[in-house]
């Protein structure tokens, strides 16, 4: 034990290889979205055209939302496996109370606070009764579904005769929809907080080491449970914007949201093993798979090509991943 | 030299980590049929031996010959199927199957691809009445009291056929009653032919079973004497050796640590009856301001326990504290005993201590960003600026700050880990095992920052294997011995010497005390 504690007592030099090696682990990603929007842009010359980028921003703000909560819980070594089923939950809650004539912002809030509160919950369920993340939040997941099913009594709740209800999903500002700049905002305010903030560098601080940061005072549990919380809020918040783009809530769209929203946080190069990423990476991960799927459609491939493909790219960008890991210096 | 070959001859093996040579040229014969103890000092060399014996760790060069026959380097499979099995203290039991599917782990027998269960079973028992144990063989291993545990790692290895057993510190974890009964299963084995290898610090055992003791220290065999002609006064001699000798000397003759630096009377912590069910009992002692009190005694003998409980890491533990006099609930989360100002730095330095993600800077600001910036405006170059004063203060380069904490060296994040308690401004500061893999010379700085945190007025609690380093550092010692206090060693009183402690953690009789310290005085003057 006391023999191989003593290597650590070396300062290593990195070998060419390691250097490499480093490089790709941080930069990897975007050399990745570079070489999708290359290879896009010779598929379809119109790719950059004001419209297309305009149109995949928007398609893709309600699930690039999902992802900004989804790199929180990540990187304080966390998983959200229910962010799917509150994303579906938001889009029936906000469309339900809109429809019953609350006002469009209470609604809003009303089903915000739901998505934290929900969130809340799964954080108490693995920090302190101690369930497994990936079980607990499989759980919920689960109940969350079920719930939104009963609020919308299985049928879609139409809210296009509700007034303001799509002002978030489809009016424009400068022709590009108001969803497309909370997005944006929201990418630069979380970023903020999650690297210029006490709280943000305690969420790094307990993923990438747990004891270590509850030894040196750093409310862990706390902190921990407040990553599910933001998760919740995000996923509804993603879940309110699809409503307000298709002017339905609907207790089905959840489906592969959860999935999708943690290989976007992967494919941008945030580690699964938590303590390490960027809100930045996230980004370029949700980039990297909207400027895929657009060439996709221009491409006309079929859904299930397409869920095939997507499904590849997240596996080679683990693997990859952990490839880089095991080559990089330490 | 009898006609039968050595169960297990090493001719000059050494293994070197990185610059740290584990091994030094160790030859080392052990006659087959008898039992050998292999003893010395935490990091002396004894479980790298057993780590190459196995096949688990490559020797750097060297060879090794099992029964004669030159055994393949670092293949453990093939080395097992040589007949050699090693039980470590971590025991590599399957909880949920039942003693006999534990036995035959890794061979099961089968026929058609359905478990022999009859014939396993039967194979089993005949196996336990050769060895004369019973352990029943149908309840979940799980449940099995560790010694039972234990006898199936013994009943598995004779499964596969070994007839060369290895021990690490097989009795470390077992209670007195159990101890003997393993005691007394060693030596059956032996009368039955099979060849033991032993690793223990308990001399006493290794008194009473070996036929052969080797005595490692700094990577090198420094004694190989056969049981009748060894006392345990040479066998601690010998595991110290010279250098320590002479340090002892120095302490015996300078006073040790116990120097210049005042202590106050003023009493800063107080503890009284701390337990913690199966490791400690009723422990009580307590530091003054500007005092650093060593713990002294084996590893395992709760020296670890008894600073987690302190520090609040063992909600389990019980016991009574009192801060300055004032008596305060015991602490049962981190925070409070962080509230008490009392502040732990782990022994498991990776583990435990730093987060290797995160920069030097905020390594040392974390749990506390408030000290160093706002909370909603955490600057990294202001934090670094603000940082660079405790991290300076304890030797750390304020230029790599900006690295991360995991590309330091281990003395550069053991420094992050000191500056990181000092900013809290502890009362008391648990150090646990704080120079552990760590190069000479930062290890000085880092003795040298615990005083000058104690001058400060810290009561500053040190434990650690490196004994020498107990002497030098601490005013007062507690000596620890199997979760119980065996004694202090006031260093005003009398001098704080390592022959001292370790007399008192190994019990050894007072009368013959003396003996050993004239000759350690005259060897290190010779």
């Amino acid at each position: 034990m006391s023999e191989t504690a003593d290597r650590t007592s070396m300062t290593p030099d990195r070998t060419m290889e390691e250097r490499i090696f480093d490089w790709i682990a941080v930069y990897g990603m975007v050399v990745v979205l570079v070489a999708v929007l290359v290879a896009a842009v010779l598929i379809n010359p119109n790719f950059f055209a004001f419209g297309n980028v305009r149109n995949i921003l928007s398609q893709n703000a309600a699930v690039g939302l999902v992802a900004i909560g989804a790199t929180f819980v990540i990187i304080g070594g966390g998983f959200d496996l229910s962010a799917g089923a509150m994303y579906a939950l938001g889009a029936v809650v906000y469309a339900k109370l809109a429809t019953m004539g609350i006002p469009i912002l209470p609604s809003m809030a009303l089903a915000l606070a739901l998505g934290c509160t929900l969130g809340l919950v799964n954080g108490l369920l693995i920090n302190v009764l101690n369930v497994n993340a990936f079980v607990a939040t499989l759980g919920s997941a689960s109940m969350i579904s079920g719930l939104a099913f009963i609020i919308s009594g299985s049928a879609p709740i139409m809210a296009r005769s509700v007034e303001g209800f799509d002002t978030l999903g489809r009016d424009r500002l400068f022709d590009i929809t108001y969803s497309v700049y909370l997005l944006l905002a929201m990418f630069l305010v979380m970023s903020f907080v999650l690297h210029r903030t006490a709280w943000g560098r305690n969420v790094f601080a307990i993923g990438g080491n747990r004891e270590a940061a509850r030894l040196s005072g750093v409310r862990t549990t706390a902190v921990s449970v407040s990553t599910y919380a933001l998760s919740g809020f995000f996923a509804v918040l993603g879940g309110i914007v699809i409503a307000s783009r298709t002017n339905v809530g609907q207790a089905n769209l959840g489906g592969d949201v959860a999935l999708n929203a943690i290989a976007i946080v992967i494919i941008g190069g945030t580690t699964l093993f938590g303590g390490e990423g960027a809100l930045w990476r996230t980004l370029i991960g949700l980039l990297i798979l909207a400027a895929l799927r657009n060439v996709f459609d221009t491409l006309s491939l079929s859904n299930a090509a397409q869920l095939f493909a997507q499904g590849a790219i997240l596996v080679i960008a683990v693997a990859m991943d952990a490839y880089v890991r095991g080559h990089r210096s330490r | 030299m009898s006609s039968i070959p050595s169960a297990l001859m090493f001719e000059s093996v050494s293994k070197r980590y990185g610059a740290i040579q584990a091994l030094k040229g160790i030859d080392l014969d052990v006659a087959a049929g008898t039992v050998h103890a292999l003893v010395g000092e935490n990091g002396a060399g004894k479980s790298t031996c057993l780590g190459i014996t196995s096949g688990r760790v490559v020797p750097t060069s060297g060879k090794v010959r099992l029964a004669g026959v030159e055994a393949p380097a670092g293949r453990p499979r093939e080395i097992r199927n040589m007949g050699v099995a090693t039980i470590y203290q971590e025991l590599t039991i399957a909880p949920n199957l039942t003693p006999s599917q534990n036995v035959f782990l890794g061979q099961f027998r089968s026929s058609w691809g359905v478990l022999a269960s009859r014939e396993m079973r039967l194979r089993y028992e005949a196996l336990a009445l050769e060895i004369g144990v019973a352990v029943h063989p149908e309840i979940p291993a799980g449940r099995l009291s560790v010694a039972d545990q234990q006898v199936l790692e013994i009943l598995r290895a004779l499964a596969s056929g070994a007839r060369t057993i290895l021990f690490d510190e097989p009795t470390a974890s077992l209670a007195r009653p159990e101890r003997s009964a393993l005691l007394a299963l060693i030596k059956r084995l032996r009368e039955d032919g099979y060849t033991i290898v032993f690793v223990s610090h308990n001399l006493d055992e290794v008194l009473e079973i070996s036929d052969r003791i080797t005595v490692f220290r700094d990577g090198q065999t420094v004694a190989d004497v056969a049981r009748r002609d060894a006392t345990k006064h040479d066998l601690v001699h010998h595991m110290l050796g010279d250098g320590k000798a002479a340090a002892m000397v120095e302490d015996v003759i300078e006073g040790g640590g116990h120097s210049a630096r005042p202590v106050s009377t003023e009493e800063v912590l107080r503890v009284a009856n701390v337990a913690l069910p199966g490791v400690l009992s009723s422990v009580s002692f307590s530091v003054r301001k500007g005092e650093i009190l060593g713990i002294g005694g084996l590893v395992g003998s709760g020296r670890t326990e008894l600073l987690r409980c302190i520090a609040g890491l063992e909600p389990a533990s019980t016991g009574r504290m009192e801060i300055s006099g004032g008596s305060v609930a015991w602490p049962r989360s981190v925070r409070a005993a962080l509230s008490h100002g009392i502040v732990l730095v782990p022994e498991d330095r990776k583990g435990q201590g730093i987060i290797p993600k995160l920069t030097a800077a905020e390594n040392i600001g974390v749990g506390n960003l408030s000290r160093f910036c706002s909370n909603w405006n955490v600057v990294p170059r202001k934090l670094q600026a603000n940082t660079a004063g405790p991290a300076i203060a304890y030797g750390f380069d304020s230029r790599r700050l900006t690295s991360l904490a995991g590309t330091l060296s281990g003395g550069n994040q053991q420094k992050l880990l000191l500056a990181r308690a000092s900013v809290t401004n502890p009362r008391v500061l648990l150090a646990d095992e704080p120079t552990r893999g760590i190069d000479v010379g930062a290890k000085a700085e880092i003795m040298e920052s615990l005083r000058n945190l104690a001058s400060e007025g810290c009561a500053v609690v040190v434990v650690s294997s490196e004994l020498e380093e107990v002497v030098a550092l601490s005013d007062r010692v507690v000596v620890m011995n199997e979760g119980h206090m065996a004694g202090v060693i006031d260093g005003s009183e009398e001098p704080l010497t390592i022959s001292g402690i370790l007399k008192m953690a190994f019990g050894v009789e007072e009368d013959a005390a003396p003996a050993l310290r004239n000759e350690a005085v005259s060897r290190g003057t010779a």
